[in-house]
């Protein structure tokens, strides 16, 4: 079943005295359950991208459709893990985590039953009265993670989550990654400009072209999880996606 | 506080303290005139010993209590609205750019007249002067807050009143505590001009009637009272705001 469907998207941000066209025409099915990982060249569109499918941003042309309706703003089914994740550094580590969980009414012995759960499964059990400044990245980042989990959303928007992270760290939340999603089930959408990430977590990974963006390519990735960064057998498949993403980065730098 | 910061102000003050009494000693003007540091301490007995200090700071904080509450609310919706709504921006906001360069005590004429001699006008004069810095400063919190945060809130289903009780009021916390800070500052200083033109009840009225009296002391005594509440109010309610935040925030 088709969870997102991206149908001609095209968008423009007016600078002071031109029309940046980011987007010229994105089209992309994704299905439920699919692990979808899109690379392409830094400032093609993947943040605007997926800002869209969360309903931060309306584009000038196109439809975002989810589960066959049009999306016309935010909502906890589609939820938002940004790169520097966003928590609230007024809050502890588990009132982040429960923060939509209270918008949603939920009384608070419900909420830490289910914050409890995430918290656990993000081995985050031991900060959860820490303040996010006492956190490391990665620790920001599992919260971030849960904090979207608890609301039990159909599909995760991940926009290049684990770029800060060092790569001792980056890796075992690749893993933790594969597992978190083989045990809930959600359909993410994961922006990487990393290309080995990419094929380590996507079912599917989809090139973007440089800006404006469109899909250039998309290639299936099936091994058996989890997969790690130095498997030998995904090097093929990272090849044949840095083939078409290199043109891409050397358009990109050209064109600056 | 170390204890050579604390020694270094105890010397301090008792210098002053003893230059003072030695210029009261030297005659140069009349005792009336330039009173001792002990007649203004004996005048501060006084007051405290028949009441009538305590009753003067009592209604002055009281004013100053209800006209910051004013403000302080006033100051954070307008500010918000400010910050939020760009026509607000454009149209309230310079205005209120405009009313801040008004000191308080210029409102005093117009509370005199729509107020009468009343605690109301006084409380006017206090909250007015200070709703705009309230108001300025959690204008700019807002602006400043991450985008990100309010994103992810709203992602998260925040909107509304939640929206700004959950996010953007904690996220602007810290310039919401400088416009507090400022806003006593100004309301403070409201409250006591007011209460002298007024002179109507109050600490203000106190140093009124000390220079109606020719009572240079009492004058002298109320303005060292009113230094301490300063001083008292700004080092325990506003550093320990502050030193909370910040360190909620790991800002330090
Ligand atoms: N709010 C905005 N206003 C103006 N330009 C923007 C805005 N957001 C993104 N852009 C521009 O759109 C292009 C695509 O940005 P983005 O989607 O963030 O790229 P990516 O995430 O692929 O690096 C970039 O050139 C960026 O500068
Ligand atoms: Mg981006």
């Amino acid at each position: 079943m088709v969870k997102l469907e991206a149908r001609n998207i095209v968008k423009y941000f007016q600078h002071d005295d031109y029309k940046l066209k980011a987007l010229g025409g994105v089209n992309l099915k994704i299905q439920e359950g699919d692990f979808v990982c899109i690379v392409g060249p830094s400032g093609c569109g993947k943040s605007t991208f997926l800002r869209i499918a969360a309903g931060l941003e309306k584009p000038e042309e196109g439809d975002i459709l989810f589960d066959d309706r049009p999306v016309t703003n935010t909502g906890p089914e589609r939820i938002m893990v940004f790169q520097e994740g966003a928590l609230f550094p007024w809050l502890k580590v588990i009132d982040n985590v429960e923060f939509g969980l209270k918008i949603a009414g939920i009384p608070s012995d419900e909420r830490s039953q289910i914050s409890q759960r995430y918290l656990d499964m993000m081995q985050l059990t031991r900060f959860a009265n820490s303040y996010t400044y006492q956190l490391s990245t990665g620790m920001k980042q599992r919260v971030a993670i849960a904090r979207a989990l608890v609301l039990d959303p159909d599909v995760l928007l991940m926009d290049e989550p684990f770029a800060a992270l060092d790569v001792q760290t980056r890796e075992l939340l690749l893993v933790e990654l594969q597992i978190v999603w083989q045990k809930t089930k959600k359909t993410i959408v994961f922006v990487t400009h990393n290309v080995a990430e990419a094929v380590v977590l996507g079912t599917k990974v989809v090139v973007f072209t440089n800006r404006p963006a469109v899909v250039k390519k998309e290639v299936s990735i099936d091994f058996p999880r989890p997969r790690l960064v130095e498997d030998q057998k995904l090097v093929p498949q990272q090849q044949e996606i840095l083939a078409e993403l290199k043109p891409e980065v050397k358009k990109r730098m050209e064109s600056e | 506080m170390s204890k050579h910061l604390t020694a270094k102000k105890i010397i301090f003050y008792v210098a002053i303290l003893a230059v003072w009494q030695a210029v009261a000693d030297a005659n140069f003007w009349p005792n009336e005139i330039f009173p001792s540091p002990w007649e203004v301490m004996q005048d501060l007995g006084y007051g405290a010993a028949d009441g009538s200090l305590f009753y003067g700071i009592g209604t002055s904080m009281l004013r100053l209590i209800v006209g910051l509450a004013i403000a302080i609310a006033g100051g954070i919706t307008l500010g918000i609205f400010m910050a939020r709504m760009e026509t607000v921006n454009q149209t309230i906001g310079s205005l209120v750019l405009g009313l801040q360069s008004i000191p308080s005590i210029a409102w005093v004429p117009l509370a005199l007249i729509w107020f009468g001699v009343s605690d109301a006008g006084i409380i006017f004069v206090t909250a007015i002067g200070a709703i705009f810095a309230v108001t300025i400063n959690t204008y700019t919190g807002v602006k400043n807050i991450d985008p990100h945060y309010i994103e992810a809130a709203q992602n998260m289903g925040a909107k509304g009143s939640q929206l700004i009780t959950l996010v953007l009021m904690p996220a602007a916390f810290p310039y919401l505590i400088s416009g507090f800070k400022q806003g006593w500052a100004f309301a403070w200083r409201g409250v006591i001009g007011a209460e002298i033109l007024f002179s109507f009840l109050g600490l203000g009225f106190l140093l009124n009637v000390g220079r109606q009296t020719i009572d240079v002391s009492q004058v002298i005594a109320v303005m060292v009272v009113i230094m301490g509440i300063g001083i008292l109010v700004d080092g325990l309610v506003f550093k320990r705001l502050e030193n909370k935040v910040m360190s909620r925030w790991g800002l330090r």
